[in-house]
């Protein structure tokens, strides 16, 4: 099918502008380097040619791993003879950003004969401001068409489609821009010159910039937004999202009552309350913190606050070996460790990547979430203080949250002063992209689709050891007792394990499952709990274990060892995969282990001696 | 006076007069290409606290810099409304 290729310097509204024409989702955030994959989708407009949103680059001359595979990529389809024309996207704003990469590419283009169509994307903001871009002049200057959009109020975009159509039916055409011989300093001097030139003048588009700059990167106001940005954040996933979590467990509650009572045969009566209602229904309630947290970490990117949040972190991060460009992956990883890790790409330095990579696995990713929230509120009272400011069990998700963040810094500042390496560091330059006001249609579809994703991805793996977990505690005696079925054998054969933290078997059991993926954990102790309480009404699992003996320094000591230790699948194939070593990922995995049963039982000991 | 762009105070303006040789090559070409030519004004719009990185302006874009590259350029002041 023929392609149609879209490239822009980062955060010039690609991807924002790739969805308009695709009609597709693909993550939109104003912070440089958020797509690292090549997104491929259909046009609305002409269901005959193919988009291809690149990952942004500032320059065709590659200086960090991110950008390489972006200009092998752009290189390579250059060659590919489906690919029609190339529309690039610059920031009508911001031109002299822009223009040397436009100069680059056309020169580019006209090598191997594509024509090139410069869209100048964010006119909304320039209208806003009174100002304006003679798109006409700035073509002939070029000897390029250029046309005025935006992306995010949709102007232009039918004439993109028409200018593509029209671009097709005239075939291939001489080259208009003679740069085919020009290096990139006389590309780098013109662009420089247009800039001036055509590019906006004075101050008006940076002044509001400026002005909440000089509040949030305030020595005193910036600290403290800082910290009352991210403290929200993390109550944010408590309070916000409990009334639906309430509502989900409510909901199944009743459903299963309704249900269940109906099923004729004894055994499939049991399967379905004590494996699909226990086991899963424990699981699903915490989809709504998930969307919460993607959500609210979502608008944070899109309003630029992010960047300068980098900014702030750089320097105490640097005392533990990373970069304030860590704190994006790592902040990422709060939501999952997958996407965090293919956001340490956007780190040009390759020594930070590597510590970086090192991080994210401790950062509290959401399948912690479920284990956590379980844990705290079966251990924590659920009162508040200070007349309702600050609840308990959202301050006990802080600290372990805070816990666990500690120790991926603890890890890399450890790391970073004793190992000596062969990768190269770069020093921190970043853009500081301008304030803007959130999309939220984008960023909720996005809390969408990671929601839908975490439930169908990790939904698979919990049916599927949800099942076993029942068949093996189910049989020989039919759930008349848990003790004897084979599961209580197989747990007593791992509780030696689990012992000296104070758990029995049935807690042995569910961390076992929960190499698997964390939440597996909550799905296999509901399972468990629900064959033992063997009544047909569903009893939270929350209650269960508070009724269960456990002693709060075991939950204390589970806590813990949920923090560190690495029990993912996923995130282990894909470190070894991003990082291109295997070894890498296999000392991760066994050194947070490690790390993760020590801790935990130091924890075990302590709370015993406290009392 | 010649002085490295990394001394330059909150709400200064400068010139940029080149680069020194302890800047590795890529990350020269780099800072040109986002705008960071020699000839070109350069206002720093706020230097936070504790050596954290400092912000700069150059025409419409704002750049954040730390100290291992904005030691590295160097510019000569402009007089406050120049
Ligand atoms: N006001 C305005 N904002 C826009 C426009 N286009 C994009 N944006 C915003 O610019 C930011 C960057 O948009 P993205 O689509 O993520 O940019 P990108 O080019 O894909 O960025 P990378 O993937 O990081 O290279 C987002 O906050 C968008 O909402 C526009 O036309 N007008
Ligand atoms: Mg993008």
């Amino acid at each position: 099918m023929p392609k149609i290729i879209l490239i822009g310097s980062p955060n010039s509204g690609k991807s924002l502008l790739f969805n308009r024409l695709t009609g597709l989702h693909h993550k939109v955030a104003n912070f440089p380097g958020i797509t690292v994959d090549v997104g491929i989708g259909k046009m609305r407009a002409l269901p005959d040619v193919e988009l291809v949103d690149f990952p942004g680059t500032y320059s065709l001359q590659a200086i960090s791993a991110e950008e390489k595979v972006a200009v092998e990529h752009f290189e390579r389809a250059l060659d590919d003879p489906e690919v029609e024309q190339v529309l690039c996207l610059i920031d009508a704003t911001r031109l002299e950003k822009s223009l040397y990469f436009t100069l680059q590419v056309i020169r580019d283009c006209e090598r191997h004969g594509k024509p090139v169509t410069v869209l100048a994307n964010m006119v909304d903001v320039l209208d806003s401001h009174g100002l304006s871009l003679d798109v006409g002049e700035l073509g002939e200057a070029i000897h390029t068409p250029v046309l005025p959009i935006s992306a995010r109020t949709g102007k232009g975009a039918d004439e993109i489609a028409r200018h593509i159509q029209a671009n097709r039916q005239l075939g291939p055409q001489p080259p208009r821009a003679h740069l085919l011989d020009a290096p990139d300093v006389l590309l780098r001097g013109t662009a420089h010159q247009l800039a001036r030139r055509y590019g906006p003048k004075g101050d008006v588009l940076v002044r509001t910039q400026t002005r909440l700059d000089s509040f949030f990167l305030h020595s005193v106001t910036g600290g403290f937004a800082f910290f009352a940005i991210m403290y929200l954040l993390f109550q944010s996933i408590f309070t916000w999202s409990a009334p639906a979590m309430d509502a989900v467990e409510t909901g199944l509650g009743a459903i299963a009552n309704l249900v269940v009572p109906l099923i004729g045969s004894h055994v499939a009566r049991d399967f379905t309350s004590d494996a699909l209602f226990g086991g899963i229904g424990a699981f699903l309630v915490f989809v709504p913190q998930i969307f919460v947290l993607t959500f609210v970490i979502g608008l944070l990117e899109d309003s630029g606050y992010m960047a300068r949040a980098a900014l702030i972190c750089h320097k105490p991060l640097r005392l533990f070996g990373l970069t304030g460009k860590s704190f994006i992956p790592m902040l990422s990883g709060v939501a999952c460790a997958i996407p965090g890790i293919y956001a340490a790409r956007a780190i040009d330095s390759p020594r930070k990547r590597l510590l970086t990579y090192m991080a994210i696995p401790l950062m509290p990713c959401s399948a912690r979430l479920p284990v956590y929230t379980l844990l705290i509120a079966a251990f924590i009272p659920s009162g508040t203080a200070l007349g309702g400011l600050v609840g308990w069990q959202g301050l006990a998700m802080f600290c372990i949250y805070f816990f666990g963040m500690l120790c991926g810094l603890l890890v890399t500042g450890i790391i970073s002063r004793t190992s000596e390496d062969h990768y190269t560091d770069l020093p921190f330059v970043l853009e500081l992209p301008p304030y803007r006001v959130p999309g939220i249609w984008p960023l909720l579809r996005n809390a969408w689709n990671r929601s839908k994703h975490f439930v169908t991805k990790a939904g698979k793996i919990i049916f599927t050891v949800t099942m076993v977990i029942w068949v093996l505690g189910y049989f020989p005696n039919y759930g008349t007792d848990l003790g004897t079925s084979w599961l209580g054998y197989l747990g007593r054969v791992v509780e030696p394990v689990f012992a000296p933290l104070g758990l029995d078997w049935r807690y042995a059991v569910a961390i076992l499952t929960s190499f698997l993926a964390r939440e597996v954990f909550v799905g296999t102790l509901g399972t468990i709990f629900g064959i033992e309480a063997a009544d047909e009404n569903m009893t939270p699992l929350v209650q269960q274990i508070q009724s269960s003996d456990l002693a709060i320094g075991s939950g204390l000591a589970l806590l813990v060892f949920f923090a560190i230790a690495l029990q993912c699948v996923s995130t282990v194939a894909i470190l070894s995969k991003e990082s291109g070593s295997g070894a890498l990922a296999t000392k991760m995995f066994v050194g947070y282990l490690l790390l993760a049963y020590s801790a935990a039982l130091a924890v075990y000991h302590l709370a015993a001696l406290v009392g | 006076m010649n002085i490295s762009l990394w001394t330059l105070k909150a709400g200064e303006r400068c010139e940029i007069l080149g680069y020194d040789q302890m800047l590795p090559d890529n990350y020269r070409t780099r800072m040109m290409e986002f705008g960071f030519h020699p000839g070109e004004t350069v206002t720093c719009l706020q230097s936070v606290a504790f050596g954290a990185p400092k912000v700069y302006r150059v025409s419409n874009t704002i750049f954040s810099l730390d100290e291992e590259v904005a030691d590295h350029i160097q510019v000569r002041v402009l007089a406050a409304d120049a």
